[in-house]
Order: C-alpha cells, then sequence, then structure tokens
C-alpha cells in the first residue's frame, strides 16, 4: 500500500500567463511512513498538496494512490464557514460513510471545542478550526493523513495528543516549518523549482532547505 | 477485470455517489434555511404563495373561460417555479460548495443533483397541496396525475441541463447570473405559463412550439384539464432538449472543474 507520482507535471494558465509549479515530480510514499516535504512560500506546497490528495488532476504524469488518503488538511478545506463544527463532522461523517454519532463524540472529545461545537465555524479561531479539522480527519481513519502548511496547533495538549495519535498512521506533512517536520516526521524532502528531492536523514532535508 | 468485478465497481461507486448526494442534501437545507422549522416551512410556503397570488389576480382579472383561471395560474405557476428555482440558484452553486471540493469524492454534477432534488421535491409537495385544495373546494381532480407528474420531472430535468450550462457559464464569465436572472424573468411570458398554444393565432402557435417549456406546460394541462381543450406537445422534442444541454452542460462543468482553483 503507497501513494506514487511518477513524474508529475502542472501548470496553469492564469491571466493569460502560463505559470509552471511542477516539473517532473517524482516520488514514492509507504503506508506508514511519516515524510515531511518542505519548500519556501510560492514553491507550489499547496499545489502539491491538492494533486496528492486528488482533488486536482495533473497535467501530465501518474499519481497512483493505492491507500486511502485524507482530503488536504488545512486551516478550512473540506469545511463550511455558515455550519456548526457538529454539522460540518455530521457532513463529512456521511460523505466518508462513517457513524455520524460515533464521529461526533470522537471530535467532541479530541478538540476541546467545548460549546463552539454548535457554533458556527466563522466564530472559529484558526487554532479552533486547525483543530477541528485534524479531530475529524482522524476521526475518518485514513491509512494517510495529507496536511498543509504549519498547524496552530503547537505545544498545547491538544498539539501533543495529535503527535501520538499520528504515529500510527501515515503522514504527509507539506509546510515551510522546519521545526514541524523534525517533530513529527521521519523522512523528509525539499520541494524547489518543481522538482521534489528525498533526504533519508532529516538533518541533511533541513540543511539543504536552509541553503536555499 | 472481469464483468463481474467491473460491475461490484460500478456499484460500489453508485453508493457512494449516492451517499454523498445524500449528504449535500442534509447540508443544503442547514446552510439554506438554518437548523428552524420556519425554514423549511418556507421552502413550501414561497412557490405556494406566489403561486396562489398569481392564480387570483388572473382570477380577478380575466374573462371566464372553460376552466377556471385560478387553477390554471396557480398548478402553471408551481411548473414555473421549478425552471426558475433551479436556475437562478445554479449560478451561486459552485462558490457556496467550493471549500467542499476538498473531498474527492464530492463532484460538481453532485452539487447539482443534490440541490435539484430538494426544489424538485419542495415544488412537487407544493403541487400536492394545491391540488388538494382545489379538490376540497370545488371537488376537481387532475384527469391524469401521471402526466403532471412527468411534466414536473421533465421541466425539472431541462432546467438541471440549463443550470449546468448556467453555472458553467458564470464560473467563466463575470456578471453572467444577472443575464441569467434577467433571462428567466424575459422568458415568463415565452415560458408558456399563461397561455394554452390552441388560444394563439395559427402563425404564433408553430413559434411558441419551438420553445421546449412550452411543450411542458400543455403537457401539465393536459393532464389537469385533459379533454377540455386540445393539447399540443411533442415530448421526443423536449427529451431531445434536455439530453443536449445535459451533454454540453456536463461537458462545461467539466472544463469548470479543471480550471477553478480551490484557493
Amino acid at each position: 500500500m503507497s501513494l506514487e507520482l511518477v513524474d508529475v507535471h502542472k501548470s496553469y494558465v492564469a491571466r493569460g500567463t502560463h505559470k509552471v509549479i511542477l516539473r517532473g515530480a517524482s516520488g514514492y510514499f509507504a503506508r506508514g511512513e511519516r515524510v515531511g516535504i518542505l519548500g519556501r512560500n510560492g514553491s507550489g506546497k499547496s499545489t502539491l498538496v491538492r494533486l496528492l490528495g486528488g482533488v486536482e488532476a495533473p497535467t501530465s504524469g501518474q499519481i497512483r494512490r493505492n491507500m486511502t488518503i485524507s482530503w488536504p488538511i488545512g486551516m478550512a478545506a473540506g469545511f463550511q464557514h455558515m455550519l456548526s463544527g457538529a454539522d460540518n463532522a455530521r457532513f463529512i461523517a456521511r460523505i466518508y460513510g462513517r457513524s455520524v454519532e460515533r464521529t461526533v463524540e470522537f471530535v467532541e472529545d479530541f478538540a476541546e471545542l467545548g460549546d463552539y461545537m454548535r457554533m458556527p465555524l466563522m466564530t472559529y479561531s484558526s487554532g479552533m478550526r486547525s483543530r477541528l479539522a485534524l479531530a475529524v480527519s482522524l476521526a475518518i481513519d485514513f491509512d494517510c493523513y495529507l496536511v498543509d502548511e504549519a498547524l496552530a496547533v503547537g505545544d498545547t495538549r491538544f498539539g501533543r495528543a495529535f503527535a501520538e495519535r499520528i504515529e500510527r498512521s501515515g503522514l504527509i506533512l507539506v509546510s515551510h516549518s522546519p521545526a514541524l517536520v523534525r517533530k513529527l516526521c521521519t523522512r523528509a524532502a525539499v520541494l524547489d523549482q518543481g522538482r521534489i528531492t528525498f533526504y533519508d536523514d532529516i538533518d541533511e532535508a533541513l540543511a539543504t532547505y536552509h541553503a536555499l | 477485470m472481469n464483468a463481474q468485478g467491473e460491475l461490484a465497481l460500478v456499484v460500489r461507486g453508485a453508493r457512494m455517489q449516492l451517499r454523498v448526494i445524500g449528504a449535500l442534501i442534509i447540508r443544503e437545507m442547514h446552510t439554506r434555511f438554518g437548523r428552524h422549522y420556519m425554514g423549511y416551512i418556507w421552502l413550501y410556503f414561497e412557490p405556494l404563495l406566489l403561486g396562489v397570488c398569481i392564480g387570483l389576480i388572473h382570477a380577478w382579472r380575466d374573462r371566464p373561460m372553460t376552466f377556471g383561471p385560478f387553477e390554471f395560474h396557480a398548478v402553471g405557476y408551481i411548473l414555473f417555479f421549478v425552471f426558475r428555482g433551479i436556475l437562478n440558484r445554479a449560478t451561486m452553486a459552485i462558490n457556496m460548495n467550493r471549500p467542499l471540493l476538498y473531498h474527492r469524492s464530492v463532484t460538481l454534477p453532485d452539487v447539482f443533483f443534490a440541490r435539484h432534488v430538494i426544489e424538485f421535491l419542495s415544488c412537487t409537495g407544493v403541487m400536492l397541496a394545491l391540488l388538494f385544495g382545489l379538490f376540497a373546494v370545488n371537488g376537481n381532480l387532475p384527469e391524469s396525475p401521471i402526466k403532471m407528474a412527468l411534466a414536473m420531472i421533465m421541466m425539472a430535468l431541462f432546467s438541471q441541463g440549463l443550470a449546468f450550462l448556467a453555472a458553467a457559464l458564470a464560473a467563466a464569465v463575470e456578471g453572467a447570473e444577472r443575464l441569467v436572472h434577467a433571462l428567466t424573468y424575459l422568458l415568463l411570458p415565452a415560458s408558456g405559463l399563461f397561455f394554452l398554444v390552441e388560444w394563439l393565432p395559427e402563425w404564433l402557435e408553430e413559434m411558441a412550439l419551438w420553445i421546449p417549456t412550452v411543450h411542458l406546460f400543455e403537457l401539465l394541462r393536459d393532464g389537469q384539464f385533459g379533454s377540455r381543450f386540445h393539447a399540443q406537445y411533442d415530448l421526443a422534442y423536449v427529451w431531445g432538449w434536455i439530453m443536449i444541454t445535459h451533454l454540453l452542460g456536463l461537458a462545461a462543468l467539466r472544463i469548470t472543474r479543471a480550471r477553478i482553483g480551490l484557493e
């Protein structure tokens, strides 16, 4: 069981200009691996996450998905602002075919949102949104979690609970924060100039990233 | 892969798509009406109220005809509301649901299917209430409820094809949603809501029958009044429109999905 990228190219035409984001990115993610992908702002991290999550199609190349992969978990992706945390959790449980009650129960326990569970998402702080998104995705139970950008969870009780829980699953963390990658991942890669370079040694990846 | 394996895959995919559409229906009801019962009541009252008002205006103004102007216009308006409700809301559908496209299993057509099921069921409920009310007042029952139901279904399908196209257009061209709203009103007099084809002068009859909704209003009234007038409609013509708008509309949505960024 794995997720594999084979020579993936991605380009957009935005306002008449042709923008190339990925030029021949390849990579292999085995089940249970926790991989960090580091990239500077504008290096195409978000695009890469959307491609990995299958919400966008590559211009050319292949993405082979042989395990269940979460949606790209960011601050707001996949959630409806007008609905409450509980309603969002119910919706996501339904589309992934999970028990609605058990999902809401799990999120209530894990996300530490208290009464905010019944409030619309637009009243949430960024930390609360991160907690909700991560808790809902953990309730669905994927083989691999796809997490976009630095999560506003930090070294809190929730942050530690998340780090502990994620050790039992796979993780692909796309981030510009070396500290977060070091804390959560066992392997790291650097996204630069539209290509991904993998390093078995995290320190080597971080050194390359700092040198960019 | 053998045929059985392929069939299992199709069944699994269909089941997932139904699950997604079901979830979208519930979510759509919550975002549109909040979690209050008044919201759900409004879903029924909006078309009912408008239909009854239009019916009353005509009952008061029109000369007497073979059938009551109220039942003619009020029931007809519900059919028009299927068209209006589906098409007018189409231009906002993509933007309102954009965050949900982050879930791989949620596709653009699903978003529309869910909305159209709500629109169709609420209008059908209103239609039933209205027909029951008419029966209670003057004892009239429709001659063929099946023809009326078919008119509702075909109107919903035709509107759905147009809704795909309208949404794709609104995503590609800024301000197109205003054009769509204006068109639904401008088309109102030509839609067939206010006339029977046999009332028109001969030279207009042929022109009117180019318009697909005119056929559906004739079908509705054939079901409602039957032998009391000479209905003129060609359902094959309307099915042709339904098929073409669906083919073009689904293709346009596919292009739209590839073009819209998620952020």
